[in-house]
């Protein structure tokens, strides 16, 4: 029976150890293939989790700080977002919450603007 | 946009901030989750759970602070020395007639998360229980503490006494 091995054994164990160094092997991990194999294995699953939860926890930080920003100005997150949708402001969170960092005034107007149209919608409501 | 940098251009809003916070008449829980979200920097746009972006606070009139209902009699603060039987209790009244700041400073304390960044957040605290402190020339600006107390009777001037509306 033939067995088919790699083409250049030294050549698969380099990319498995120069893979192992970039994911910060240390210890053995680094010399030894048989536990850097199963550490780069581990780390590539890790990444391809990452690569998708990291998307899911920018959206949640952004979230936090617009809601931070906004009740500054006495606007909850879920109006200011409500109002802003409502009257066709389609900036981002990504975007709103930049603007709410690094310029302030205008993300002061944007909450103005939410807070005055919800109270205005509140009033309608009551008559 | 301007052109330079931008840390540069919106510097207060990434420099450590001092903050005054007069205790008089605050009760005691709502004042400890304000100052505890201020000292965790969850009062700026440029919170990150990873970055410390925690301010100074600076509280004064501590013995000036406030309980509702019963709570200086009920209310019972527990420490553990360490020996067999070693259960110590006070009361908030006992306590707060040992050291003035301690209830507050105990609320804060437990109102903070439990992880290494507590001691940090804890060590730029500083509280007062009367109207003196030497951080005057490093506050940047006096917060509004939670709760607005409504004006005492005495507070009245008489023409606002007298023009007040009366129901009989």
């Amino acid at each position: 029976m033939v067995r088919g091995g790699p083409a250049n054994r030294a050549v698969k164990r380099a990319k498995v150890f120069a893979l192992a160094k970039s994911f910060g092997a240390k210890g053995r991990s680094k010399n030894v293939y048989s536990l850097a194999v199963r550490m780069v294995q581990k780390s590539l699953q890790r990444q391809y989790v990452a690569r998708k939860t990291t998307k899911r926890d920018m959206r949640s930080l952004w979230i936090t700080r617009i809601n931070i920003a906004a009740r500054e100005h006495h606007v909850p997150y879920s109006v200011f977002m409500n109002q802003l949708t409502k009257n066709n402001i389609q900036l981002n969170r990504k975007m709103l919450s930049e603007l709410a960092i690094h310029e302030p005034r205008t993300f002061k107007a944007f909450a103005d603007f939410a807070r005055e149209q919800h109270k205005q919608g509140l009033r309608a409501a009551l008559k | 946009m301007l052109v330079g940098n931008r840390f540069r251009q919106s510097l207060v809003t990434h420099t450590r901030l001092w903050y005054l916070i007069n205790a008089k008449d605050q009760i005691n829980g709502r004042l400890a989750a304000y100052i505890a979200t201020v000292l965790q920097g969850k009062t700026k746009p440029i919170w990150h759970p990873k970055a410390d972006v925690g301010d100074f606070v600076v509280v004064v009139n501590t013995k000036d602070i406030a309980f509702s209902g019963r709570k200086w009699d009920r209310k019972v603060y527990r420490h553990h020395t360490g020996y067999p039987g070693g259960l110590k209790e006070t009361n908030a009244i006992a306590l707060h007639q040992k050291d003035p700041t301690r209830v507050l400073w105990r609320a804060i304390n437990g109102m903070l998360p439990k992880n290494n960044s507590r001691k940090i957040y804890m060590s730029r605290l500083f509280l007062f229980e009367g109207e003196d402190h030497p951080y005057a020339e490093n506050i940047y600006a006096q917060l509004e503490a939670p709760a607005s107390m409504p004006k005492k009777l005495d507070e009245y001037t008489k023409e606002e006494f007298e023009n007040y509306p009366k129901l009989f």
